[in-house]
Formats: C-alpha cells, sequence, structure tokens
C-alpha cells in the first residue's frame, strides 16, 4: 500500500458523514426542493439502491472479467419476488427481511442456474447469452399476467415494519415513523444496504475468493495452472453478482411501493449500469460508485432539470420531443463513454492492476479494451 | 525405482482432430526429461494432458501410481505437478509478488510459502528487484523467470516447463536453464519441453522424441545428441 492509499479512508468517511448528515440538517433538502422541485434525498435513496447494482456487475465484469450484459433481468427478478412475497394479491406477505434474503438467494440461485452452462463460452458468446436471457425474462415477466400482473406490475409492495424500539429514536432524531411520510427511511435503510455491502466486497476482494477472480480475469489458462478451479470460481462471481442485483431489486420495489413494469428492467437498463461501472473504473469499489454517482445523477437529478428549464423557458411550447433533454440522454452517455475511451480508457478511479495495465506500455498481453469487446 | 509420472497410450484431441495418438512417456524421480520435435508435434498437448487442462480420449496417466487423468487441473497442482505453460501466461497486470502469491494459491502453509518466496527471489535474484512492478511491464526473460518462479511457488514434486526459451536471448536462456539445473539437483523432477533441443538435451537426462501426435524415439540424452537422424532432423547438423 503506498502513502497515498493509506490516507485515503478519511476522506470517504467524510463522504460517509456528508451522506448521513444530509436529511437530519432538513434545510439542504428543503432549499433544493424549492429551486429544482426534485427531492434530492429521493434520488439519492435510488442512487444507493443503484450503486449495490452496480457493485454486482462488478464482481462478475470488473473482478472477473465475463462480460454480463443482462444484469437489469436479476434486478427485476429481485424486484418481482420481492412483489410476489409481499403484495396482498398473493397468501405470502412476508416481512422485509424475509424477502430481502429470498430476492437476493432467487436472484443468486438463477444466476447460477444460467452460469452453469454458459460460463464456459467466452467472451462474446457470454455476452450474447446473457443479453438474451435479459430479455427473454423482461417478456416472459409482461407475458405471464396471472403471475406478474403484465405490464402493470405488482403493487403495492408494503413498507418495511418498523421495530418498536425504533420509534424513540427516531423520534429524536425528528423522523417521522412512517415510510410513505418521510423519504428518510427509505434513505437510511438504502444507506445502510450499500455500506453492508461495501465493506463485504472491499474484504472479499483482498480475500482468497477475490484474488481467484481477478486471476481468471487476467488469464483463464494461467489461473487453471496454479490450481484455482476456474467453473466454480467463476460461477461464485456470477451468483453473488446477480445476488446483489437482487437484492437492489428486492429494495427498488420497496421504496418505489410497486415492481414497476417489466420494461424497467430493459436492455437500456443493463447498458447504463454497464456504463457506470467502466466510467468510474472497472473492477473497483470507489470507481463504481463514483461511476453510478455521475451517471445516476446526471439521468435522474440534472436531466430532469434542465428539462424543467428547457419547459419554463417557453422554448418548446409544442412538446417537441426532441427539446427535452431526457430524450438525448443516451447519446450523452455515449458521447462520455467515447470520450472517456479516448482520455482515460481505465476510468476514473481505476483498480490499482488495471491502471498499471493502460498506463504503461505492454508488450504482448491484451488490454481491456480487448477484453470488454 | 517406480516411475513418478507414466503416462500410458494416451489419446487426445480438440474437436475432430486427434492431435495425441497414444502417448507414453515416464517421468522417474529426480529426473530432467526433455521432449523435443518440431513446431505442432503435440508437445503443448502432452503437457496439458498432465496438468488436466486437455482430457484424454483413451489412455491413463499415472501420478505416484494413482490414475489422475480424470481429475480436475486444480486437484492435479494439489498433487505436487506445476505447470509453466507455453508463452508464460504471466498475470499482466498483477506485480510480480503477487503473481508469485497467486502461484502458491491451492497451499495454506503460510510459513512454507514466505520461505519458498524467499527461495524464489534467491533463484531469480530480478525479481526481487521487480516485485512491485506489473508482471505485464517486464522484459520477455524477467517474465519467463516470473513464470517458472510462479510454478515453484506451487511446490511441485514434477515441474512442467513449456518452451521457457521461445523468443530469448542465448544468455538468458542459460540462465534459465542453470536455475533448473539447480532445482533438479535440489531433487525436483522435470519435463521439458523445448524446440532448442540441443540445450535441452544437454540438460536432460533422458529424452523423448515427438512427431505428429506419437513418440518415435526414447533414449538417454546423450544417445540421442549422438544419433545422426535426431541430428539432421532437430540440431541442424
Ligand atoms: N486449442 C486448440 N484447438 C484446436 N487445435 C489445437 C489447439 N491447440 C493445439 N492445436 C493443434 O494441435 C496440434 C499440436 O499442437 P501443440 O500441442 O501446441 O504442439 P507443439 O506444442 O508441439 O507445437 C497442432 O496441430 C495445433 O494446431
Ligand atoms: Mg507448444
Amino acid at each position: 500500500m503506498s502513502p497515498a492509499s493509506r490516507k485515503r479512508p478519511p476522506v470517504e468517511l467524510l463522504y460517509l458523514a456528508v451522506l448521513l448528515a444530509y436529511p437530519l440538517l432538513v434545510y439542504p433538502e428543503d432549499a433544493l426542493f424549492r429551486l429544482t422541485e426534485i427531492s434530492i434525498g429521493m434520488q439519492l435513496t435510488y442512487i444507493f439502491i443503484y450503486a449495490i447494482l452496480a457493485l454486482g456487475l462488478n464482481v462478475v465484469v470488473g473482478f472477473t472479467g465475463l462480460l454480463h450484459l443482462g444484469i437489469a433481468a436479476f434486478f427485476g427478478i429481485g424486484a418481482y419476488i420481492t412483489g410476489i412475497l409481499t403484495v396482498p394479491a398473493y397468501p405470502f406477505q412476508l416481512g422485509f427481511l424475509a424477502a430481502l434474503a429470498l430476492s437476493t438467494a432467487g436472484a443468486a440461485l438463477l444466476g447460477v442456474l444460467l452460469g452453469a452452462p454458459t460460463l464456459r463460452l467466452r467472451g462474446d458468446y457470454l455476452a450474447i447469452v446473457t443479453l438474451g436471457f435479459g430479455e427473454v425474462t423482461r417478456f416472459t415477466l409482461r407475458n405471464l399476467e396471472e403471475i406478474t400482473a403484465g405490464t402493470r406490475g405488482l403493487n403495492p409492495v408494503p413498507a418495511p415494519s418498523l421495530p418498536v424500539a425504533m420509534t424513540v429514536p427516531l423520534h429524536w432524531l425528528g423522523i417521522e415513523p412512517d415510510w410513505s411520510l418521510d423519504y428518510r427511511l427509505f434513505y437510511y435503510l438504502a444507506l445502510g444496504l450499500l455500506l453492508l455491502v461495501v465493506v463485504l466486497l472491499r474484504n472479499l476482494e483482498h480475500s482468497r475468493l477475490g484474488r481467484a477472480w481477478v486471476a481468471i480475469r487476467e488469464d483463464e489458462l494461467a489461473a487453471t495452472c496454479m490450481g484455482i478451479n476456474a467453473a466454480r470460481v467463476k460461477l461464485s462471481a456470477f451468483a453473488l453478482g446477480c445476488g446483489l442485483a437482487g437484492m437492489a431489486g428486492c429494495l427498488y420495489a420497496t421504496t418505489l411501493t410497486s415492481t414497476a413494469g417489466p420494461d424497467a428492467f430493459d436492455f437500456n437498463r443493463s447498458i447504463i449500469m454497464l456504463c457506470c461501472i467502466i466510467l468510474g473504473g472497472l473492477g473497483s469499489v470507489r470507481g463504481t460508485l463514483l461511476g453510478v454517482f455521475l451517471l445516476i445523477g446526471f439521468d435522474n437529478v440534472v436531466a430532469p432539470i434542465l428539462d424543467g428549464l428547457i419547459q419554463g423557458a417557453d422554448i418548446n411550447p409544442s412538446g417537441n420531443p426532441l427539446l427535452t433533454f431526457s430524450n438525448w440522454k443516451l447519446m450523452i452517455f455515449g458521447l462520455a463513454l467515447i470520450l472517456m475511451m479516448r482520455f482515460r480508457p481505465e476510468g476514473l478511479i481505476p483498480s490499482v492492476q488495471i491502471e498499471a495495465e493502460m498506463t504503461k506500455d505492454l508488450p504482448g498481453p491484451r488490454g481491456i479494451r480487448a477484453e470488454a469487446r | 525405482m517406480p516411475a513418478l509420472l507414466e503416462m500410458q497410450e494416451f489419446y487426445a484431441g480438440y474437436g475432430p482432430i486427434e492431435v495425441l495418438k497414444g502417448i507414453s512417456i515416464e517421468v522417474r524421480p529426480g529426473e530432467i526429461v526433455a521432449l523435443i520435435g518440431a513446431n505442432g508435434a503435440g508437445k503443448t498437448s502432452t503437457l496439458m494432458g498432465i496438468s488436466g487442462c486437455l482430457r484424454p480420449r483413451r489412455g491413463r496417466v499415472l501420478w505416484e501410481s494413482q490414475e489422475i487423468q480424470q481429475l480436475p487441473a486444480h486437484e492435479i497442482v494439489r498433487r505436487g505437478i506445476c505447470h509453466s505453460p507455453e508463452g508464460r501466461k504471466i498475470f499482466p497486470r498483477l506485480t510480480v509478488l503477487e503473481n508469485l502469491q497467486m502461484g502458491a494459491f491451492s497451499r495454506r502453509d503460510r510459513a512454507g510459502i514466505e520461505r519458498d518466496l524467499v527461495h524464489a527471489f534467491e533463484l531469480f535474484p530480478i525479481l526481487a528487484e521487480r516485485r512491485t512492478q506489473a508482471g505485464g511491464t517486464l522484459s520477455g526473460g524477467e517474465q519467463q523467470m516470473l513464470s517458472v518462479a510462479r510454478a515453484l511457488m506451487g511446490r511441485p514434486k514434477l515441474l512442467l516447463l513449456d518452451e521457457p526459451s521461445l523468443g530469448l536471448a542465448p544468455m538468458i536462456v542459460v540462465k534459465i536453464f542453470d536455475v533448473v539445473r539447480k532445482l533438479n539437483q535440489e531433487g525436483m523432477a522435470i519435463l521439458l519441453v523445448e524446440q532448442a533441443a540441443r540445450m535441452a538435451l544437454k540438460l536432460a537426462h533422458r529424452g523423448y522424441v515427438m512427431e505428429i501426435g506419437q513418440i518415435t524415439m526414447v533414449d538417454k540424452a546423450a544417445a540421442l545428441l549422438t544419433d545422426k537422424r535426431v541430428q539432421d532432423a532437430y540440431l541442424g547438423e
């Protein structure tokens, strides 16, 4: 560890402190809401949820080097498992924690079922299989109307029940103990889970398993020669990545109080998540978090604000869709990625190893661009 | 003395192509065995067959008198067969030290790993100097040394070396072969695949000559060196 990286933790703790304090201060949220008519706190909650999703994808793509183009399907599977287990239309009506555990486990299991026969495929083929699985899942969710309510989605997904012991400290913090009245409960729930996931991944990254993931990404044959069980290690990355996506899906449905429709989990969603981790830095937890913050922040906060400004300035009275900012966002994401690949291909905060590969002229080995074809 | 490794009538291939057509090779304890042959003869495939990366269609591999041909590659490493594959295959984005640590992946004896790390750095002092550098930034010779050192970190009883001299300056090759000799003097058995046939046969005790998927000659290395047919085909005389 270089001295620079040893000094970093305090900076991260500072970000965390800001995120923890933001809702409690009330004033900034109110002021920003008056200014933008967007609840920044609520949007941060969604950013935390997408961060869990992106961290899951990063385990598969970033750490292990398996191009997964259908992560949104597992996000959706988590959301729908939660929906089925909790909405009044079904007899189960489980609590939040049970739904969270089963959504995570269910998505992980489906990840294993998809991965077991396909993980021996190389690069491009795996990408196509996962892409196909993503779209098949979306159409299945849409067509199994008796189970999934088709395009309407399942709702209402009930809010988690608060333990009685929480009401007093919540009152003391000035938070309403009612999920529909106070966004801050969801905010802290999502932030808390995100923290758990970050700590888990930070530990895994330096564990035997984490090193095996990276070795497989670097060179699968050599990894096998080192005594790594490549099939099992890849499957574990797939299970964890898809499981985290399912966990994010459960949180998403709970926060939204609905599973949303199947189209919320389309290929675009997978690609945007992939953009997040490429922008931030493949294989880097810190980079993934930054990438999500920038891209989803742009998508959910900056774009609507610009839309509002355009609307307010009467530039677009006839409602021409080309004159709304949101319709250009994929174009802008694409442009951002092209610029990244040109000027900083290792991402904003690259993993140490990928940076080493990208910034020095290596003789033989393939670069990440070749790998991420 | 019973053989350490015995490959018996081993057939294997890729898809419809059969590239190993009944290979039988034996390595005895403490021996350096050279496997020479032209490009495409199947030398690399033979090593892959031993290390479990290529499945046999017929035939057996006996290791210390037990069949291992059906074991997965990671189990075979645990039994003491370590492979420095063709083309080095180091982990380009991991540091030299991390590469070596990956070599010890199948082991859990921390103290032993630490000792072997020191030993690897003694054998290849340049790697100690480069320990924090990314593997991919090393020169070709250094990468080859890293590949050998990494295989040693698995504490092999049998070391499989696939063309360690490939593309390297003669001086570097001499250095690497010196290390191979030293390892052998410490008691390690070595199966050496080489196109640089003369050097390999000078180093080895015995040699096998391979042609398009079959073993065509077996003998003491010294005898092969003076054999007319070997000289004509592989020693460039
Ligand atoms: N992965 C593979 N797929 C298909 N054919 C292969 C593969 N690897 C090697 N071969 C073929 O098998 C034969 C033997 O190759 P190899 O074992 O690499 O020989 P050598 O190491 O002696 O040069 C060659 O004809 C080669 O083209
Ligand atoms: Mg070869």
